[in-house]
């Protein structure tokens, strides 16, 4: 079992540092002085943990399905970022949505990307962007990416082995120009050059890699982006929708476009095929 | 005052006979040693001005900070004790942030001086579970000055706690100079340009020393507007010294 | 809701019986939702189900909120109640502290804190969230059990939710189509009930009664158009 001491112990089970009668009523009360993790109502059983991922199993009679299965990337090259996503939710094997926002605008020049459970990402991302406009306040400077990812990171490393699955990238442009970080709820943090992310990776890694140099020009880049993921839709039943592109500049992130992949289908079925020869 | 404070300033919790709490009155005076800080609210945005008192030559004058910024579009203007402001300030700057994390939405102007004037009478022993901050009142006045859907406008706060709603308000040393100044001077058809103008006007006639760019320093909070863009305009902003030596050759 | 498993074995020999926590049920229903340019329609049926039993023909789950907003919980019903009350008790704590109405898409961010609040114990909610924005536009906010939200122009949910939405879709945003007919107030209470009334052959926990919210600039109309009962 899990150790979950570092959680204030409540009433009922309920995990609050609120007084007893507002519990889940308020949203968590943050100290101003220093940044307590937000606390969450558990149930009342000897191990919430195990509890919830039975919940989230299978074998649960009223299962809790959260949205998941996504094709995500994002690739450094010298003009900047390029982040590229497709826009399908599934819950099992329905579509639960084809118009999901997968970057995630943590503000004007730091974005996230969205793999995994959504409302993790969304959540945590939320508050990331919380602190780092805490963190701009108070040392009248922008945070750089490393410390945002970071930030990011320790987050939900503190949650870790209590069901949270978030596979992100943290991209955007300080002061040492375009930086990318790859972070997961299992506590990994990498910086690299290009990162694919969730059940379409595979699929978009192998158009991205064969495409990918670092003197692309923006079109290039962009176009790269978006065939990869047009391929991850193609082959990934869990992936699908647009393709939404961003890329980031020094002087922050632009949104590029939103394509249907339809649209795309026959884009690309009326260019010669290159020959392998 | 002496001579009906007999021995109920010693405790920070204990009213006098008349109904005084004596330390709450002696940080409220505490502040009248601090510099002079002007706001003034005009339909088109708020202008917060303040003296910085060199004690040094040798002083970094950039390193006194009395305005301070506690969202985009809100700002602040302190006097008296720095140290104490900037729990005030940082807790304003968290409970703007709380708010738009919770509600996606600026919290608004009242309301984040709501927030501040919450924690000034957590002083003495804590009481049901919320823990005391501090051992003794806060001795700062702090003029928050934001824009929201209600408009311009400019609040006050002491140590009591107690916030009120200004069109002018000057606090610190010069504050009761400036204020008759403000009194005489303020109309509502001020403009953004001539609240700056009036501002310094105001300050120059209460400071000890010749006023310039480097011992004044001003901000404005004007209505943000989105440009199509991620990049947001207006809100608030500092004045540049050479704006604010533009400010100072008006006054002549 | 079944609180315990019970060991049912004609062993005599007393063996551990497994005992788990389990406070979810699914009472079935169907919500749905959509915006138009100046008016939103939150509907949802009124049956509440169990397995096979049918616990109540006039069981409301789609709420009109103190702000002008309108709320259709779907899944568990006592969750969804629980939900209503403590979401009008931060409508109510957010006028006082405020001074103003919750705006709706104020409303859509703080439901979505609240829900993942409970991410470790969810509530076994699938709620959606219609009203009219700060323009005056219709909107949607579709959401999941731990508060992963999406501004939407239509959204179905709940058991017949993968019946009605592909419907949605094709008559609602006229997706992959080149014609798109305009979407009058009228056309969509008419596809709203033609929707709840199909859903009500197929769906075994959808039926009795279609209850409305019609919700505009003048106000908020509720209407009820009843539904098979088989």
């Amino acid at each position: 079992m899990l150790d979950l001491s570092f959680l204030p112990s409540g009433r009922g089970g309920a995990v609050t540092d609120l007084p007893d009668d507002q519990d889940d009523a308020q949203t968590f009360a943050m100290d101003a002085a220093a940044f307590s993790h937000p606390s969450f109502v558990l149930p009342s059983v000897a191990d919430p943990v195990a509890w919830m991922k039975h919940q989230m199993s299978d074998a649960a009679e009223n299962r809790i399905k959260m949205a998941k299965g996504t094709t995500t990337l994002a690739f450094k090259f010298k003009d900047g970022i390029i982040v590229a996503v497709d826009s399908r939710a599934t819950g099992g094997t329905y579509i639960a949505s084809q118009s999901v926002k997968k970057i995630i605008e943590i503000n004007p020049y730091l974005l996230g990307t969205m793999a995994g459970g959504a409302a993790d990402c969304s959540y945590w991302e939320r508050e990331l962007g919380r602190r780092c406009r805490v963190y701009e306040l108070r040392n009248k400077e922008r945070i750089s990416v490393a410390a945002a990812s970071k930030l990011l990171s320790n987050m939900v490393y503190a949650y870790k082995g209590m069901g949270l699955s978030m596979g992100t990238m943290v991209v955007g442009w300080d002061k040492t120009g375009p930086a990318l970080f790859y972070v997961d709820s299992d506590g990994q943090r990498l910086k690299g050059d290009l990162f694919s992310v969730g059940s379409g990776s595979t699929f978009a890694y192998g158009v991205l890699d064969s495409g990918y140099h670092c003197n692309l020009s923006i079109e290039e880049a962009i176009d790269l982006g978006r065939r990869s993921i047009y391929h991850a839709t193609f082959r990934d039943a869990a992936s699908g929708g647009s393709v939404l592109i961003y890329h980031v500049r020094q002087d922050g992130w632009q949104v590029i476009s939103r394509t249907d992949v339809t649209e795309l289908h026959y884009q690309y079925a009326e260019e010669p095929r290159p020959s392998l020869l | 005052m002496f001579l009906t404070r007999s021995e109920y300033d010693r405790g920070v919790n204990t009213f006098s006979p008349e109904g005084r709490l004596f330390q709450v009155e002696y940080a409220i005076e505490a502040i009248k040693l601090g510099s002079t800080a002007v706001g003034i609210q005009t339909s088109q945005g708020v202008v917060l001005a303040v003296e910085k008192r060199a004690t040094s030559t040798l002083l970094e004058p950039s390193s006194i900070e009395k305005i301070l910024e506690i969202d985009a579009h809100l700002g602040c203007a302190m006097s008296g004790l720095t140290a104490d402001s900037r729990t005030m300030i940082d807790h304003a700057r968290v409970e703007a942030q709380n708010h738009w994390f919770t509600y996606n939405e600026r919290i608004k102007v009242e309301s984040v001086t709501q927030a501040v004037c919450d924690l000034a009478l957590r002083f003495g022993e804590s009481a049901n579970s919320e823990e005391a901050l501090m051992s003794r009142p806060f001795g700062v006045a702090l003029l928050i000055a934001g824009i929201d859907e209600k408009g311009p406008q400019l609040f006050h706060t002491d140590p009591s706690g107690t916030f009120m709603r200004y069109d002018a308000k000057a606090i610190g040393s010069g504050s009761e100079g400036a204020q008759s100044e403000l009194q005489e001077q303020y109309h509502k058809s001020l403009t953004l340009e001539e609240a700056k103008v009036l501002s310094l006007k105001v300050l120059k006639q209460v400071m000890e020393e010749k006023l310039s760019s480097t011992n004044v320093q001003i901000a404005v909070v004007v209505p943000i507007t989105d440009d199509f863009t991620n990049k947001k305009k207006g809100g608030f902003s500092f004045l540049t010294e050479a704006e604010c030596q533009a400010v100072i050759d008006q006054l002549a | 809701m079944q609180m315990y498993e019970e060991q049912k074995s004609s062993c005599p020999v007393k063996v551990p019986v497994e005992c788990r926590f389990s406070p979810y049920t699914d009472n079935g229903g169907t919500t749905l939702a959509i915006a138009g340019d100046d008016f939103c329609v939150i509907a949802g049926d009124t049956r509440q189900s169990e397995g096979y039993s049918i616990n109540s023909r006039y069981a409301p789950k789609v709420y009109q909120l103190s702000n002008g907003s309108v709320l259709a919980t779907g899944g568990m019903y006592a969750d969804g109640v629980t939900l209503v009350k403590m979401i009008e008790q931060r409508l109510e704590w957010y006028r006082h502290a405020h001074d103003k109405q919750m705006s709706s898409g104020a409303l859509a961010q703080m439901l979505s804190t609240i829900l993942y609040h409970k991410r470790m114990f969810p509530y076994y909610v699938w709620n959606t969230l219609g009203g009219l924005d700060e323009d005056g536009k219709g909107a949607v906010y579709s959401y999941d059990p731990v508060g992963s939200y999406e501004k939407q122009k239509w959204n179905c949910s709940g058991s017949a939710g993968h019946l009605i939405q592909p419907f949605l879709d094709n008559q609602i945003g006229f997706t992959h189509q080149k014609e798109k007919a305009p979407l009058t107030l009228e056309r969509v209470v008419q596809v709203t009930k033609d929707a709840f009334t199909s859903a009500t052959e197929r769906d075994i926990y959808t039926g009795d009664n279609l209850e409305m919210f019609l919700v505009t600039q003048n106000g908020i109309e509720k209407t009820r158009v009843e539904l098979k009962k088989d």
